[in-house]
């Protein structure tokens, strides 16, 4: 095997010699044959001789010519003495020729001499329907084959010979447009305008696939996604993936949390049981690795999502997306593309032609208008106690480390002793009104303000063109004292060497960088503890958090141990900046007019620093605080070669590929800080020095790894009917064993144009037929060969091993992903009406499954093990249409829609259960059993009688103390959810009339659930209306026997799987009873049976526990909470229908800025990610059910729990922004 | 056209230059490479996370179970034994990762030939797999981590061939440390951070381990056990014990970073609800104790904060914090005490059920308490779980350090194998069980800094030996303190101490026998767990488990299930 790679290594060296060398040869051959004539070396003495005279000399020395001396005048034309020797026929004839009319020009072996002609001019203008100009429109002159393209107000001059032409005229999305027979007199003008008509015919458009190729869609055998820059950045957004949102099919985005926080993008339904399943994305040939695990904590409690770096990629200089879906679009990327790959392309100057300045400025306030819901009933406290339940005369109390429970209802006029700021501690505690502030959330978070400017300057001409641009991006976030900064630079060159030769390259730097970011989870999380402040004091009362005379020593507070969300708003600092540069160099040459080579070397390389600054007074950081600086690096770099071969023969039209590419990837990672809770040596110093010896954190590894691969395409097309696409690569990674590192792969897709093989009715206007095959192969991280002694804390002095708890296999295979899609593309009425649908298979296999639990009394507690086939299999369709198309108006309007559904069919012998993620306590878990969907959530089930021929089944079995009893999740098994929606529906249009286009974008998600720990914790807490809003059976009044048959006869209530409802209520009003001990109107029971059984345990009946008699245990409304043991009340439906976007733009026609020299000036209102309906109804955002965690929670690294959130409770918004664009 | 072949002819270079070495790029920069590794970089790691799994255990759920400590917040798993399958993961996952360092170990000085590190190694799987068989009972064993050789799914052996085993290893062990110290030349010291290399300790520590294996076994298999244990008796030259102070295998917590701090302490912690803030001194020990004016107890307890006192002389609410002059044998001292009128007193017994407890000195909460208000015990004025609570008594203050001369992991202490000894005699096996009973109270007393509260102790009937193995194994239980393990095994063994009731806050109304397997295994290893579960018998309380049919669960792996060791006999209950 070894010997196999280095042959191939000895390949490539050697071909890659051969194509220099061919290179250089065909120059000089071509050369001479297609100038022999011209070419001859010649000697000539002239002496008073005229061009006659002068060329029979030559003929003389057996140069052919013809010609007609007597028309052409020759002996007219007087020659200059001069001896020339060993000079060419050219050289000659220059001397002899040039400045006068007579041309010269050598065809099949002659010299041919004519009389030259005065060029004539065509001119003309190029427009849409509208009579608004086409910049850069191509015009290509047939008979001449040259390309000619408009001015900047849509103008062209062409001079040309006189003779007969044929004109093409292109533009992107538009029709093209020909005319025929073109008649340029000697030195005359001829005009010829042209109005292109926009193009509906989607398939003759062209897309950016694989390795960055155009491609006509028609000849694709698979589904792409593609968005337009312009589409991209009609509605700015901070991060560039959330403007894909709804607008392509198989493609979900979710954004996970706060602005600037990581957003994950999966294609057709999560495979990689691996991996994050995020797409590779490919920025001018440059792979950027996106991913979701970009949390960081220093501290206890307070980790902190950082991002995707995808974010550094600026929308303003993307000019196109393509989402190439399956991994037949992505096979030729090899590894990485598993997952699908986005293929970007940015703005170069290419079409410029002059000057052109570009100009946008966007400001947008995000303005929260909706908030997760606590109840306002009840201050805080263990029983709803009013004045009436208490002896005469009584003060009524509400101490302040009571933040939690039902207590004294809120805005009933009730006096009572609370909490007041510590200023105040000496002076009497009056009691004061217990009034509810509802809006202490709402008070307390900020309108969110992101403004975006942007220039960018672009210029070309036929040898050159570059662009250059600078953008800058700044936030203030909603969670107070947090922000987000970006400036981008962007520089891109295309030079023309002659004919046949292009270099071009690019190069980008960003910043990006924030003072403060927020912190998710529990701990230091802001939203935390401003939603679990107590409702009967007011949130603005905290604002000023340092005690008056005390400040930057005490803080406001209710007690020790509780946490001041203004003071961990301000004073808790999460700091970042990342620095990234990337960019490309490539040089392309057309060896042959059907022979091409590129030889192209990209780099990725960012450094990211990481600070976090926990002064005194934080609870979880209570010895002085805390600190942490890491440093975070990765470089990357990508040389790729590709060579090829363009023919036609008949109406058989082939490419064939060649080429290869060597990928380079390098990772460190340093990071020191305090250890948790052990904290710092001086309070409010923040350097690593003020960390004692035995409290410091430190760490530091780095890691690289290398693929390289050799790869080889065709595409063969026949008579614009039928495509074939056949793709092969071999990769060889660093990170497999040597005797499995080589691996093969490859695909085949097929387009058949139905509509060109039939004659069909003329209002179908295009049907396609596709299908296509493909693999690919995928290696693992570095070093999941052998496993290595790892360092523990030292034991005192003395230092400790340990051997890893991970099993790892020397002799790892490579994962192997086969998808097969099928699809059909329809146009009817000249494309007014379009569909797409596509029907998708992807089987994962052979997976390389990291952290995967295994017995642990085998060794080992985890193993990476190759296992597992997951199937995914979904549809996705579009349907378009354009409804409207007048003069003026018009409007398109497309709506896709995709179902995924991944099925984990086979693990590894004896393993039958796949770990996602585990909350703690009972709590809910996601894990995958084999033959289950990915994404099931399970939760601890009650016990129930299950015996269906009993009177009771369904009944909840109680424990002696008459309170519920729990099956452990694992043991029950009970699915209780289901993160993956069933369907997404997407659509988008665009109504425009004359100068104003209105543009939507909206996103439904059905079905799916998500596991609320916020609610879960407010529930708990006695903060939650869905407590007593559901759970409550309200009976009446009733008791005794009229209860029970009254509960029987309605046992639905509690047989009902979804909740444990109970009798009773917090107080009279609301069902409650007379409580046991008679203090207070909360008396309460769950409903059931009990079992009684024998002296030997063996069960003998069911007794009824109904609120008749003795048996019946009763409790108070509180001690029902089943929040903790039962949390399936907390898993909720994750339906939502979400206005993605909406934008007003208005062009501002150009007669009114000719004047201001202003070529384009364009003024859009907008609005984003407005939440229109949620299933839910608790006012927290179903898309953002991820939990940020450094734990990882045994979940093979991934730093991000899908389909269970904790405090991720931003607001929603209703953002409203206004953008400029100018073009000068 | 020259330039532009030159810049291609250099990309291209650029190309082949690039082409790296794959093997290479894939050794990890970031570990010690096993093949390189020695065994003297395991054995801290051995012995510290063996020591601290079982200190962890022991002070925590197990002191709970046996009553010498209760938490007042979170208790259900420390006080009521409400445990199920994911209670003790981490327990199972420690001791087999233990196991497995342990293993390493013995192959890196089988290796390198040296039998220090082999008899240590030895000794240390004994102790881990030990701990095993005990918790559960049948474990893998002949199976277990073996993974390295295609074994991923180990079966269970019987509880028997366990403790079979142990015995074997230890006898090796014995063998392999026999030689003369400077025989063995080869050991780190600083490694050692049990004995600091000394031989004849580690000799000393596998024979203790095999009369602590050995007395499990003699009620079950009796002569077997009877057999071994006067091997070991018979030949003292041969099989050295642990029976002083100094050579007890116990180490202590260095507190330089949280895994090597003593579990309750708060450093870095202020939250009132912190481990150390839950517990409380459970009634049964510190009464026990009181009766002989135990001075240990003043070592693991803080006295009560805040005494209570009643003075029915004053109003019913009366309600106050003063001083108050006492009468104590002959002397009056005076005590700060809250003063409360009847009133109060008999609204607390009314709604709790529970007398008021006046004691000045030390007050223990009782096992098992209530379901509700745990912090209300006492007439507390606590509203909130968790905290401290100035009418009951909390751990002594030393237990908040990471750090303290007295916090240490007991692996085996000198009291122990004196208790064992006693025992041993007074089965009638040889030994004078007197002697050893006095011996092991007091290298119990040198151990806790009191070895001169000795002599008084001893002299008090009731304290003075009395011939009883109850009386043995309640004192090997007091002596037990934070490595409680130990007395939970004697107690399922023998039934003593003989604890009255169990409160109503517990799971069932008797101690559980045995930790549940842990789900790990439930869902990676079910097959072979569900064989070994056949093993098990029922017991009227391992039936009461919460399931029906509707679940298949594996309805024997119950605490109250009763595994080999118990089978056929009467204990505990």
């Amino acid at each position: 095997m070894n010997n196999l790679l280095l042959y191939l290594k000895q390949v490539m060296k050697i071909s890659t010699l051969a194509v220099f060398i061919t290179i250089l040869m065909t120059e000089v051959l071509s050369a001479r044959e297609a100038t022999a004539q011209f070419r001859n070396k010649v000697n000539i003495r002239l002496e008073g001789d005229n061009a006659l005279t002068a060329i029979q000399q030559l003929e003389r020395q057996n140069v052919r010519f013809a010609y007609n001396a007597q028309q052409l005048g020759l002996d007219q034309i007087r020659i200059a003495d001069r001896t020339l020797e060993k000079a060419t026929v050219e050289e000659v004839l220059a001397y002899l020729l040039d400045h006068t009319d007579v041309m010269y020009e050598e065809t099949k072996g002659f010299v041919i001499l004519k009389r030259k002609q005065q060029p004539g001019r065509l001119v003309g203008r190029i427009t849409d329907e509208r009579g608004e100009p086409l910049p850069g429109a191509n015009i290509r002159i047939v008979e001449l084959n040259r390309s000619f393209s408009t001015d900047g107000k849509g103008y062209f001059t062409i001079s040309l010979q006189p003779g007969i032409y044929s004109m093409e005229v292109n533009y992107v999305s538009y029709q093209r447009q020909t005319k025929q027979g073109i008649k340029v007199g000697e030195g005359s003008t001829v005009t010829a305008n042209f109005v292109l008509r926009e193009s509906l015919d989607a398939l003759n458009e062209v897309v950016v696939t694989a390795l960055g190729i155009s491609r006509q869609e028609k000849s694709l055998g698979y589904s792409v996604g593609k968005v337009t820059g312009d589409e991209l950045v009609k509605v700015p957004q901070e991060n560039v993936l959330n403007a894909l949102s709804g607008k392509v099919s198989g493609v979900t985005i979710n954004q996970t949390g706060p602005t600037g926080s990581s957003v994950s993008m999966v294609i057709r339904g999560g495979t990689s049981l691996a991996g994050d399943n995020q797409p590779l994305f490919v920025i001018d040939g440059i792979p950027v690795t996106s991913t979701l695990n970009n949390v960081g904590q220093f501290g206890s409690g307070n980790a902190v999502d950082y991002g995707n770096a995808i974010s550094d990629l600026n929308p303003e200089d993307i000019e196109s997306m393509t989402i190439l879906k399956g991994p037949s679009a992505a096979a030729l990327y090899g590894s990485r593309a598993g997952s699908g790959v986005v293929v970007v392309t940015t703005k170069s100057g290419k079409n410029a032609k002059g000057l052109r300045v570009d100009l946008s400025s966007s400001t947008v306030f995000d303005v929260p208008y909706k908030f997760y819901r606590k109840q306002d009933l009840f201050a805080p406290g263990s029983r709803s106690i009013t004045p009436d339940d208490v002896p005469e005369g009584t003060i009524l109390d509400l101490p302040a480390t009571v933040t939690t429970g039902m207590g004294i209802p809120l805005d009933k006029g009730i006096f009572a002793t609370q909490w007041r700021r510590p200023e105040y501690a000496n002076e009497p505690l009056l009691p004061t009104e217990v009034v509810g502030h509802p809006d202490n959330f709402r008070n307390f978070v900020n309108t969110g303000l992101t403004s975006t400017n942007s220039l960018s300057l672009s210029n070309g001409n036929e040898r050159m063109n570059y662009r250059v641009g600078a953008t800058n991006m700044t936030n203030q976030g909603i969670i107070p004292g947090t922000d987000l900064n970006r400036n981008n630079f962007s520089a891109a060159g295309q030079f023309k060497g002659g004919k046949n030769f292009t270099f071009s390259t690019n190069i980008n730097y960003t910043q990006s960088w924030a003072d403060n970011r927020p912190a998710g989870n529990r701990g230091t999380n802001v939203l935390q503890y401003a939603m679990q402040m107590p409702n009967n004091l007011d949130i603005k009362e905290f604002e000023n958090y340092w005690v008056t005379g005390k400040e930057g020593q005490e803080i406001v507070r209710l007690y020790e141990g509780w946490d001041n969300p203004y003071f961990l708003a301000y004073e808790v600092k999460n700091a970042f900046r990342r620095d990234r540069i990337y960019g490309n160099m490539m040089a392309e040459y057309q060896i042959l007019p059907k022979l091409s080579a590129m030889v192209r070397m990209t780099m990725d390389n960012f450094s990211e620093r990481r600070e976090t600054k926990i002064p005194k007074g934080y609870s979880g950081e209570p010895n002085n605080g805390a600190y942490g600086l890491g440093n975070i690096t990765n470089y990357e770099r990508n040389t790729d070669f590709l060579i090829k071969w363009n023919d036609r023969v008949g109406d058989f039209a082939y490419t064939l590929s060649a080429g290869g590419n060597e990928m380079y990837t390098k990772g460190t990672n340093i990071s020191n800080s305090s250890i948790s809770g052990r904290g710092l040596i001086s309070p409010n110093v923040f350097t690593i020095k003020n960390i004692a010896p035995d409290n410091l954190l430190y760490n530091s590894a780095w890691s690289q790894k290398a693929i390289q691969s050799l790869y080889a395409f065709a595409n063969l097309g026949w008579k614009d009917m039928v495509y074939l696409d056949l793709t092969a690569r071999n990769d060889w990674s660093s990170t497999l064993p040597k005797n499995n590192r080589s691996y093969f792969y490859p695909s085949a897709s097929l387009s058949l144009l139905v509509d060109q093989v039939f004659k069909l009715d003329p209002r179908a206007s295009s049907i396609k037929l596709r299908g296509g095959w493909a693999q690919v192969g995928n290696d693992t991280s570095p070093y999941q060969l052998l496993s290595t002694y790892n360092a523990l804390e030292p034991w005192g002095t003395t230092t400790r091993y340990g051997k890893s708890g991970t099993m790892l296999v020397p002799n790892l295979q490579p994962e192997l992903s086969t998808s097969r899609e099928f699809g059909t593309d329809f146009g009817f009425f000249q494309n007014r009406l379009r569909f797409e649908g596509t029907y998708f298979v992807v089987n994962n296999e052979h997976q390389i499954v990291q952290n995967q639990p295994i017995p642990s009394s085998s060794g080992y507690s985890t193993t990476t093990l190759n296992m597992g086939l997951v199937q995914s299999k979904g549809w996705e369709f579009t349907l378009g249409g354009t409804p409207i198309k007048t003069a003026g108006w018009k409007w398109d309007i497309n709506v896709n829609m995709t179902r995924t559904r991944a099925v984990l069919k086979e693990l590894a012998p004896g393993i039958t259960r796949l770990p996602i993620w585990n909350e703690a306590s009972q709590g809910s878990a996601s894990w995958v059993n084999v033959g289950e969907e990915i994404g099931n959530i399970y939760s601890p089930k009650e016990v129930r009688v299950t015996d269906p021929t009993s009177e009771y089944y369904g009944y909840p079995i109680l424990n002696a103390e008459g309170r519920w009893q729990s099956v452990s999740r694992e043991v029950a098994n009970y699915k209780s959810g289901n993160f993956n929606p069933d369907f997404i529906l997407g659509a988008n249009s665009v109504l425009s009339y004359k100068n104003f286009a209105l543009n939507f974008t909206l996103d439904w998600r059905y079905g799916g659930e998500f596991f609320s720990d916020t609610e879960r914790r407010i529930r708990n807490n006695g903060a939650s209306p869905r407590a007593y809003e559901k759970e409550i059976i309200d009976a009446g009044g009733r008791t005794g026997k009229e209860l029970s048959d009254w509960l029987k006869t309605n046992h639905h209530l509690f047989t009902d799987d979804g909740l444990l409802r109970y009798v009773g209520g917090p107080t009279r009003d609301m069902g409650g009873y007379h409580a046991p001990d008679g203090i207070a109107w909360d008396g309460s029971f769950a409903p059931g049976v009990l079992e009684e059984r024998d002296a030997d345990g063996n069960f003998i009946r069911y007794v009824e526990h109904l609120g008749q008699g003795a048996e019946t245990k009763w409790g108070t409304f509180r001690q029902f909470d089943t929040s903790w043991s039962f949390p399936q009340a907390s898993i909720l439906p994750a339906d939502f229908i979400k206005l993605r976007e909406v934008s007003l733009t208005y062009n501002i026609p150009s007669r009114y800025l000719e004047k201001l020299k202003i070529k384009g000036l364009a003024i859009s209102a907008y609005s984003r990610n407005i939440m229109l309906w949620t299933k839910a109804k608790v006012n927290i955002d179903p898309e953002r059910a991820f939990v940020p965690t450094t734990e990882g929670d045994g979940r093979r690294g991934i730093q991000m729990r899908q389909g269970t959130e904790e405090f991720n409770i931003e607001p929603w918004v209703m953002p409203m922004g206004i953008k400029l664009n100018f073009t000068f | 056209m020259k330039v532009y072949g030159i810049i291609l002819l250099f990309l291209m270079g650029l190309f082949l230059a690039s082409c790296k070495d794959l093997d290479e790029m894939n050794i990890d920069p970031n570990g010690i490479d096993p093949s390189i590794a020695n065994p003297s970089q395991l054995l801290p790691t051995v012995i510290s996370r063996s020591g601290s799994a079982v200190t962890n255990l022991g002070f925590g759920d197990i002191s709970g179970v046996m009553q010498q400590t209760q938490k007042d917040g979170w208790s259900g798993g420390h006080n009521d034994f409400a445990w199920q399958s994911s209670s003790h993961n981490g327990v199972w996952l420690s001791l087999y990762q233990n196991l497995s360092d342990s293993k390493e170990m013995l192959h890196k000085a089988e290796e390198a030939n040296n039998d220090f590190f082999r008899g240590t190694a030895l000794i240390m799987m004994a102790y881990n797999f030990g701990y095993i068989a005990d918790l559960w009972g049948d474990a893998p064993f002949s199976e277990a981590l073996r993974n390295d050789e295609g074994i991923m799914s180990p079966k269970y052996d019987s509880q028997f061939d366990i403790y079979k085993g142990i015995l074997n290893y230890l006898d090796q062990a014995n063998t392999l440390l026999s030689k003369n110290q400077s025989e063995y030349n080869t050991i780190a010291n600083g490694q050692d951070i049990l004995y600091a290399g000394n031989v004849s300790k580690w000799r000393k520590f596998a024979n203790s381990l095999s009369i602590r294996y050995n007395l499990r076994l003699s009620e079950k298999e009796s002569s077997f056990a009877q057999a071994n244990i006067g091997r070991i008796l018979g030949d003292p030259a041969k099989y050295p014990l642990i029976l002083e102070v100094a050579d007890e295998a116990a180490f202590a917590y260095p507190g330089n970073n949280p895994s090597s701090s003593w579990p309750t302490n708060i450093v870095g912690n202020t939250d009132l609800s912190s481990d150390y803030h839950r517990r409380k001194m459970c009634s049964t020990l510190v009464e026990e104790m009181r009766q002989h004016n135990d001075p240990r107890l003043g070592v693991w307890a803080n006295r009560v904060e805040l005494p209570l006192h009643l003075d029915e002389s004053k109003s019913d609410t009366y309600d106050n914090v003063e001083d108050v002059v006492f009468t104590i044998n002959g002397e009056t001292t005076t005590v700060r005490c809250r003063v409360i009128g009847k009133g109060v007193a008999d609204d607390y017994v009314e709604k709790y059920d529970e007398p008021v407890n006046y004691n000045l000195d030390f007050i223990g909460m009782p096992p098992n308490w209530t379901t509700l208000s745990l912090f209300a015990y006492n007439v507390s004025p606590v509203t909130y779980q968790g905290r401290p609570n100035p009418h009951c008594s909390m751990l002594n203050d030393i237990y908040k350090l990471a750090s303290h001369e007295l916090l240490k992991s007991r692996m085996l202490s000198a009291a122990e194998v004196h208790f064992d000894l006693a025992e041993i005699a007074l089965k009638g096996w040889g030994g004078n069980a007197s002697s050893h009973y006095n011996d092991a109270i007091r290298t119990s007393f040198e151990t806790w800094g009191v070895a001169n509260g000795y002599a008084t102790y001893i002299a008090q009937p009731g304290a003075a030996f009395a011939g009883t193995l109850e009386q043995i194994i309640t004192q090997k239980w007091v002596a037990s303190w934070s490595a409680t393990c130990e007395a939970w095994f004697d107690w399922r063994r023998t039934g003593y101490p003989a604890f009255e009731t169990v409160g109503q806050g517990a799971k069932q109304e008797v101690i559980p026998i045995r930790l549940y397997y842990p789900t790990n295994e439930e869902t990676t290893n079910a097959e072979k767990l569900r064989g070994a579960l056949s093993n098990f018998e029922d017991t009227r309380y391992s039936l009461e488990e919460p399931d029906n049919e509707a679940f298949p669960v594996m309805k024997k792996n119950s605490a109250w299930a009763k595994m080999w060791l118990l089978q056929g006999t009467s204990k505990p209950w």
